[in-house]
């Protein structure tokens, strides 16, 4: 018997290739792995939300002060007179059971108006500034509450909340930030409703707006006015087109609205209302001002 | 902003790891091959009993122990491996590394004590968990042998 030691076998127990190589491929597969966990969460949430009962949704806005009482008497008014607006659309609307709509109003310069959870919707002084007609505001206030009627809110918050809670599994930086944007701030900037969500939003619009006036001349109206802004705000660091930089381009709504028109038999023009006294009023004192 | 002073830190992190653990691994790398060449006079076996030519004339127990640590870039990868299964390389060379240098240790033991041979050589291995890399401890333990010198002598 020969006694003898070899040197160790090299390549057989370890091997040597770079270990970038297989962090590539495992990065890659963990990033794809987390994108398609993310969107499928993302989807299913979107789509599961609006399907709960409204009650959880409306329990759920009872902790956020998502439409502050207006403070000056003026503002009441202007609350006033929206509320009754939006209630007499609504009346035209199958608002999902036990939602009452709430109007909001800011005395802020944003031309903007949004719709949020638990029924609720705000307008900004900004936007009702722009407005020549009863017809061209309740065009906006069917929008929103059509919003309200199929709950892209709670979709968007579901969207949110699901995106959230994966990421901050991850890190919870990220979490906390996702989590931030939905308070009370976040409850605003978090609600970018898609394409599609603003196309069938514009849609039962046009079908109140027909009912409610014969016409669907007020659409025009709103997109023209919407059309004359200027592109960058003066006074203000708050995009002053924000109502349009997240819905579709304001060409495609026009030429939507002549089609809509079209296909449901219903009239391009006709009798305008005019606004009532106390929004008439923000344009009058906004033009003696200037 | 501080997602993305975390995400920094991470990859100045794993940046750290993967180039000092890849020095590190190719230093070690290095002297395990140059202390193997250095030491192929001394002779160890997994058998438990001496062959029958060696007459054993003193014998003792010898050991060689190490204990690595893996790096945050190993640690990582191995942690994106567990996700998905598979080879896990990154430790792979971790391991053969102790191993050897238990090895070397232990031969290293028993020749400063005059044995050329060490038989019943057997390993093993404890890890130290916590933080956030592990660290394993390797040990080889051997019986070593002094061959009678009166045969040879005379």
């Amino acid at each position: 018997m020969r006694l003898e030691n070899r040197r160790p076998a090299e390549g057989i127990n370890a091997s040597h290739e770079n270990p970038l190589k297989e962090f590539a491929w495992l990065a890659a597969g963990s990033v794809a792995l987390l994108v398609a966990v993310v969107a499928a969460l993302a989807f299913a949430a979107e789509w599961l939300a609006p399907r709960l009962p409204y009650r959880y949704e409306a329990r759920l806005a009872e902790g956020f002060d998502l439409a502050p009482a207006p403070k000056s008497d003026a503002a009441r008014r202007v609350q006033a007179e929206l509320q009754a607006l939006a209630d007499r659309l609504a009346a035209r609307m199958a608002l999902p059971p036990g939602m009452q709509v709430r109007v909001g109003y800011r005395e802020e310069g944003i031309v903007n108006a949004y719709a949020t959870l638990g029924g609720r919707t705000v307008f900004f002084r900004g936007l009702l500034a722009k407005l020549d007609s009863e017809d061209a505001l309740a065009m906006v206030m069917a929008h929103e509450l059509a919003h309200l009627k199929h709950r892209h809110p709670a979709a968007a918050l579901g969207r949110g909340v699901a995106v959230g809670i994966v990421l901050s599994m991850i890190s919870a930086d990220l979490g906390r930030g996702a989590a931030g944007a939905l308070g009370h701030a976040g409850l605003v900037t978090l609600f970018r409703f898609n394409r599609e969500q603003e196309r069938a939003a514009d849609e039962e619009a046009l079908r109140v707006l027909a009912a409610e006036y014969g016409h669907v001349g007020g659409a025009i109206d709103l997109f023209d006015a919407f059309a004359r802004l200027p592109a960058a705000p003066r006074e203000e660091n708050i995009p002053a087109i924000e109502f349009l930089r997240t819905h579709p381009l304001t060409a495609n709504r026009i030429a939507a609205v002549g089609e809509w028109a079209k296909h449901n038999g219903a009239a391009l023009d006709g009798a305008r209302r005019p606004l009532p006294p106390a929004i008439a009023a923000i344009r009058t004192r906004g033009e003696r001002a200037s | 902003m501080d997602a993305l002073f975390e995400l920094a830190v991470f990859a100045a992190l794993l940046a750290t790891g993967f180039l000092a653990g890849r020095v590190i691994e190719q230093r070690h790398y290095a002297s395990i091959r140059a202390r193997e060449a250095q030491y192929a006079d001394v002779l160890a076996f997994g058998f438990r009993f001496p062959a029958d030519r060696v007459t054993p004339q003193r014998v003792f127990l010898v050991t060689g122990t190490v204990v690595v640590s893996a790096d945050y870039f190993k640690t990582f990868v191995a942690g994106l491996r567990n996700l998905f299964g598979g080879r896990l390389r990154a430790y792979e060379t971790l391991l053969e590394r102790a191993r050897r240098e238990a090895l070397l240790r232990l031969k290293e033991d028993a020749r400063r004590r005059g044995a050329r041979m060490i038989v019943c050589v057997r390993f093993e291995t404890t890890s130290i968990t916590g933080g956030w890399a592990p660290s394993i401890e390797v040990l080889a333990y051997g019986t070593a042998l002094i061959p009678e010198q009166t045969n040879r002598a005379t």
